[in-house]
C-alpha cells in the first residue's frame, strides 16, 4: 500500500498522447476560453498569468493532449501550483469539470514525471502518514512534549525553513477546546431522528479532535441520531490532490463499504474536504464493478453541518455576544454548494452578529497538503486571506474545515492577532455554553 | 514571418523588468495565442508583464530602437482578436491593477489600466457609486482592454458606451513617451484626443491609467421577464417601448438556441419551447417607476407577449442578470467552441437581420443562437462549431462574414462594442472607403508613426480586403 503509482496502470509508455488515456480528453472542450474563471483562481488573482489560471491549465492539457506539448518543469510547475479549490467551477458558465480534469492530470503527472528527490521524499512523508492517525499520533509525540514544556516558539525559531513551515501549521494542544453540552433528553414524541454520520477524517482526528466530537454532539441536541462508524479510513483527499488514484480507490471502497453499512440517512464530516471528495465517490467509483452503486448512494446523502442543524430543532436558547465572519471553506462552497446555511445558522444563534469577509470564498492555501508542498503561494494567500479577516473587526472567524483552520490561524499568530479562528462545530459549542476557549491561538 | 528577436534585445528586456515579469519559454508562450476569439492564432516570442507606466515607457523604449512591433494584452476576454500576437513581442497589462484614486464627491476614479472591470464598481459601492459599462466578462475583463475595445454591456442602451464614461487617460506612445490626454474635468477643451484613442484597439499605443466617471446607483430597479412565442414577436416589443419614449436600463433578447443553453446552466425558469424572451430593466427613482413597468407590460403584451413576469426581489433579479450576463460561456455547453459576432442595425431592421441569420444559418449549416442588446439594435449571433474539423471553421468563418455583410446592407455596421480587432477587419470595406481607411490611418499615425503598436489590427492592409479571413494559423488539431 502506498507505493507510488508509477507502476504503470494504463499499459503504456510515457508517449505523448498518453495523457489521452488519462485525463477525459472530451471534457477539454467544454472550456470555451471565455476567462470568467481568471479572477476566481487563486493562483491567478496573486500570479495574474495565464498559465496559473483555469483556462490556462487547460489550455495545457489539451497541449499535451494532443501531443503540441512535452510534459517538463513549466507544465509541471504550473499544474503543481492549481490548489483544487474548485473556485473557477463556480465562475464557469460553461459547466468544465475542472476538478476532474486537474485530478487526471495530477495522475499522469505522477506516471510520467520524475520528482526531485526532496519532493519524492515530502510526498512520500504526507502520503505514509497523513492518512494513517495512528501514525500521526506517534509522529507528534515529540511536538506535544516541546508544547507541554512550552518550547514552541524556541522550536520554530531553530527549526531549519523547510521544517519550520511544517511545525507552525501545528495546533497548540487543545485541552481547553470547548465542548458542546450533552444534549437534553429527546422527547418520546419526537421519535428517533434521522440517522446522521460523522466521518472522522484522518488528519483531523488528530490535530482538530473537538471538532468532530462537537459535530456530532451538536447534531444530537438538534434532534439527529448518530450513527457510529467502526472502520471508516481516510478518504482519499490527500491520494486524489497528489495523483495517486489507485489508493484513493482503495480507500474510496472502504469508506463505502461502511458507510452504506452504518444506515445513515446523511453524512457529514467536520472536514468539509473530506465530505465534498465522499461526495465525488459516485464519479470516482463510476467504472467499479461492485461498488458504484452503493458508491453513488453514499454521495447522494453527503450535506454538512450546518444544513443539518437548520433543518433540526435549535439547541441554542442562551445568548452569546460575539461578532463573527465566516470563511467558505473552499469545498462546502465550490465543491457542494453550500453557502448560505452556515451563514444562517450563525445569524441564527441569539447574540451573534455576523460581518461579511470579503473575498470569502478566495482559497486561504491550505488545500489538504497544498501548504506543505507549495509553501510560498499557501503563504501568499493566507497573508490575503488575514488582511480580509482583520479588516472586518470581528472576535472569531468561522469556518468548516480544520485545515482552513490550521492555515488561517497560523498566519493570524504570526501577526499577534487575537481574532480567533474556530471551526463551525466548535464555535456552537461555545455558543451552547461549552466552555471558553481561551488564548488557544 | 515575424522577424525573430535578438537575443541582445532580449537581454535588455528583462533587465527592466523581475525575473516573473518575463515569460520566453514556448510552452508557457502557447497559453498567449489567443483571447476569447479562438478561430486565429498565434504564439508570441516573448511576453512581457511590467508593473508600473515607467516599466511599459522603459520597454517600449528598447522596443523602439530595435525597430520591434508590439501588442498589448489586458485579461484576453476579448472577441474580436484584439489581442492576437501579430507582433513578435507581447506587453501585458493584468499586474497592473492598482485603484490610484477615488474622488466620491466628484464622481471619479483612477485606476491603473490591468485593473478588472468588476472592480471598480466594487471599489466604490460603499459610497453608493458604480462604473456603468458593463461588459459580459466584466469579472475578468481590464479597463485597459474596455478601452481599447471600447466595450459596451447591457446597460449602454441608457448609459452609453465606455468613451462616454472615460475623462483621461495616460498612455505610453510605442516611442516610450508617456502622454496625459484629458484629465479629470468633465468638459475639457480642444481635440478629444481622448475619445481618438477609445476604441483604438491598441494601435495608439499602451493605455497605463485612466480617469473614470463614475454614475451614482439607481434608486431602483424593475426587472421584467417577457415570454415570446415568436422572435419577431419579441423584436417589434423593443421598438415599441424605445418609441413610446421610456428608456429602460437594459433591454436583452434571448433566443430559444440559448434559452436551452442558459436554463441548463443556471437553473432559471425559462420556458424551453419560447421562441425568445426579453429582459427588461427600468431603473431610476422610486417615484413613477411602476407605473412604467406597468406601461411597458402592457406594450409587451400588446405586441404578443405570452406571459410577462416581473422579479420579485434582489435575488430573482441576479438570477436573470448572471443567466445573461454568462449565456456566452454557457454556449459551451452546445458546442465546443463558438465564434460571437457583434453587428449593429438600426432597432427597426431587427425582425429582418433574424430571418436573414436563419438563413445564414441554414446555408452554411451551423447553428447559430442570439443573445443581444435589443434596445441598442447590438446583435450577438453566436455561430457554433467545433476547432477540430477544419471545414466547420471554415463555415463558421463564412458564416460570419455573410452576417456582417448583411448588418451592413440593412444600413447597420460592424462591431456594437467588441472592436473589429482581426475578426471583423477585412470587412471594414464593406462600410469605409479607401479615402476614409487613408484618413483613419493618418490619425493612427500621429501617435504611432511606424506602425509597431497591435499591428494586424482594424485597419485592413492595402490589397489584403477582399480576401474573406485567412486564419494565421488554424486551430491546433
Amino acid at each position: 500500500m502506498g507505493s507510488a503509482p508509477r507502476a504503470n496502470q494504463a499499459g503504456g509508455s510515457a508517449s505523448p498522447g498518453a495523457i489521452r488515456d488519462v485525463v477525459d480528453y472530451e471534457l477539454l472542450f467544454d472550456c470555451v476560453h471565455c476567462g470568467l474563471c481568471l479572477e476566481a483562481c487563486p493562483t491567478y488573482t496573486l500570479n495574474r498569468a495565464e498559465m496559473d489560471s483555469p483556462r490556462g491549465r487547460i489550455y495545457l492539457m489539451k497541449a499535451l493532449a494532443q501531443g503540441a506539448l512535452e510534459l517538463d518543469a513549466d507544465v509541471v510547475r504550473h499544474l503543481d501550483l492549481c490548489l483544487e479549490c474548485r473556485g473557477c467551477e463556480t465562475a464557469c458558465p460553461s459547466g468544465v469539470r475542472y476538478g476532474q480534469l486537474i485530478e487526471k492530470a495530477r495522475v499522469y503527472v505522477e506516471r510520467n514525471w520524475r520528482r526531485s528527490l526532496r519532493e519524492r521524499i515530502r510526498n512520500r512523508l504526507i502520503g505514509e502518514i497523513f492518512p494513517y492517525p495512528r501514525r500521526l499520533d506517534w509522529l507528534l509525540m515529540p511536538m506535544r512534549l516541546v508544547d507541554a514544556l512550552g518550547l514552541r516558539g524556541t522550536l520554530e525559531r531553530l527549526a531549519p525553513a523547510a521544517l519550520r513551515n511544517w511545525i507552525e501549521l501545528l495546533p497548540a494542544a487543545r485541552a481547553d477546546a470547548p465542548r458542546f453540552p450533552r444534549a437534553a433528553a429527546v422527547h418520546e414524541d419526537d421519535g428517533p431522528g434521522k440517522a446522521v454520520a460523522v466521518h472522522e477524517g484522518c488528519v483531523a482526528q488528530i490535530l482538530t479532535p473537538s471538532e468532530n466530537a462537537n459535530s456530532a454532539r451538536a447534531l444530537e441536541a438538534a434532534g439527529y441520531r448518530v450513527v457510529r462508524l467502526e472502520r471508516t479510513v481516510c478518504c482519499g483527499a490527500l491520494d486524489i490532490h497528489n495523483g495517486n488514484r489507485k489508493r484513493a480507490l482503495a480507500f474510496a471502497r472502504q469508506n463505502v463499504r461502511e458507510l452504506s453499512r452504518c444506515g445513515a440517512e446523511a453524512i457529514v464530516s467536520a472536514a468539509s474536504g473530506c465530505s465534498a471528495v465522499i461526495a465525488s465517490y459516485g464519479e470516482l467509483l463510476r467504472e467499479d464493478p461492485v461498488w458504484a452503486t452503493a458508491a453513488r448512494e453514499v454521495s447522494s446523502r453527503v450535506t454538512d453541518l450546518s444544513s443539518l442543524m437548520i433543518a433540526g430543532r435549535t439547541p441554542f436558547t442562551r445568548e452569546f455576544v460575539a461578532k463573527v465572519t465566516y470563511h467558505d471553506s473552499c469545498h462546502l462552497a465550490h465543491g457542494l454548494g453550500i453557502r448560505e446555511a452556515p451563514r444562517a445558522l450563525l445569524r441564527s444563534l441569539p447574540g451573534v452578529t455576523l460581518v461579511e469577509l470579503a473575498e470569502a470564498d478566495l482559497c486561504c492555501g491550505s488545500a489538504g497538503s497544498y501548504n506543505l508542498t507549495e509553501p510560498e503561494m499557501a503563504r501568499a494567500l493566507a497573508a490575503r486571506k488575514a488582511d480580509n479577516v482583520v479588516a472586518t473587526g470581528v472576535d472569531y472567524v468561522i469556518l468548516s474545515n480544520p485545515g482552513c483552520e490550521l492555515q488561517i490561524a497560523a498566519e493570524l499568530r504570526r501577526r499577534g492577532s487575537k481574532i480567533r479562528v474556530m471551526h463551525l462545530a466548535d464555535f456552537l459549542a461555545l455558543a451552547a455554553g461549552g466552555g471558553e476557549a481561551r488564548g488557544a491561538r | 514571418m515575424q522577424k525573430q528577436i535578438d537575443p541582445r534585445v532580449m537581454a535588455e528586456l528583462r533587465e527592466i523588468l523581475d525575473p516573473a515579469g518575463v515569460v520566453s519559454r514556448p510552452g508557457e508562450l502557447n497559453v498567449y495565442e489567443c483571447d476569447g476569439w479562438t478561430i486565429e492564432k498565434s504564439v508570441p516570442q516573448l511576453l512581457l508583464r511590467p508593473r508600473s507606466t515607467a516599466e511599459v515607457s522603459a520597454l517600449l523604449r528598447v522596443l523602439h530602437r530595435h525597430n520591434l512591433p508590439f501588442v498589448p494584452r489586458g485579461a484576453g476576454t476579448g472577441l474580436s482578436g484584439g489581442c492576437l500576437p501579430l507582433a513578435p513581442v507581447m506587453i501585458c497589462t493584468s499586474r497592473m491593477n492598482r485603484i490610484l484614486a477615488i474622488d466620491a464627491r466628484n464622481r471619479r476614479i483612477e485606476v491603473e489600466s490591468g485593473v478588472v472591470n468588476l472592480n471598480v464598481s466594487a471599489a466604490v459601492k460603499g459610497a453608493g457609486l458604480f462604473y456603468a459599462p458593463d461588459p459580459s466578462s466584466q469579472a475578468a475583463c481590464t479597463i485597459g482592454g474596455n478601452i481599447a475595445e471600447n466595450s459596451g454591456g447591457p446597460h449602454t442602451l441608457k448609459y452609453g458606451v465606455t468613451t462616454n464614461h472615460v475623462l483621461g487617460v495616460e498612455i505610453v506612445l510605442p516611442d516610450g513617451e508617456v502622454v496625459e490626454l484629458g484629465g479629470s474635468i468633465e468638459e475639457p477643451c480642444g481635440y478629444d484626443l481622448v475619445g481618438a484613442v477609445v476604441g483604438a484597439e491598441g494601435t495608439m499605443g499602451i493605455v497605463t491609467r485612466a480617469t473614470l466617471r463614475l454614475l451614482r446607483e439607481p434608486e431602483t430597479h424593475r426587472t421584467l421577464l417577457a415570454i415570446f412565442d415568436q422572435v419577431e414577436a419579441a423584436t417589434r416589443a423593443v421598438s415599441a417601448i424605445v418609441a413610446s419614449g421610456i428608456i429602460p436600463g437594459a433591454i436583452e433578447m434571448i433566443d430559444h438556441l440559448i434559452i436551452r443553453a442558459v436554463v441548463d446552466a443556471f437553473h432559471v425558469e425559462l420556458p424551453l419551447a419560447a421562441g425568445a424572451v426579453l429582459i427588461i430593466e427600468l431603473d431610476g427613482l422610486g417615484a413613477g417607476i411602476d407605473e412604467q413597468a406597468g406601461r411597458v407590460t402592457e406594450m409587451v403584451r400588446a405586441s404578443g407577449a405570452s406571459e410577462v413576469r416581473l422579479a420579485r426581489d434582489e435575488a430573482e433579479r441576479a438570477l436573470l442578470w448572471k443567466a445573461r450576463k454568462r449565456a456566452f460561456g454557457a454556449v459551451g455547453r452546445l458546442a465546443p467552441n463558438y465564434a460571437t459576432h457583434d453587428g449593429v442595425v438600426p432597432r427597426t431592421r431587427l425582425p429582418e437581420i433574424l430571418q436573414r441569420i436563419t438563413r445564414i444559418s441554414q446555408s452554411h449549416q451551423l447553428s447559430i443562437g442570439n443573445v443581444f442588446h435589443a434596445g441598442d439594435g447590438n446583435i450577438h449571433p453566436i455561430v457554433l462549431y467545433d476547432e477540430r474539423d477544419p471545414d466547420q471553421v471554415r463555415r463558421a468563418i463564412a458564416a460570419g462574414h455573410d452576417i456582417l455583410k448583411a448588418c451592413v446592407e440593412l444600413g447597420g455596421s460592424l462591431s456594437g462594442e467588441h472592436g473589429i480587432g482581426v475578426e471583423k477587419i477585412n470587412q471594414m470595406p464593406l462600410v469605409f472607403t479607401p479615402e476614409d481607411l487613408a484618413a483613419m490611418v493618418e490619425l493612427r499615425h500621429v501617435f504611432d508613426p511606424d506602425e509597431r503598436s497591435n499591428p494586424g489590427k482594424v485597419i485592413p492592409q492595402p490589397g489584403a480586403c477582399v480576401e474573406v479571413a485567412a486564419p494565421r494559423r488554424q486551430a491546433a488539431l
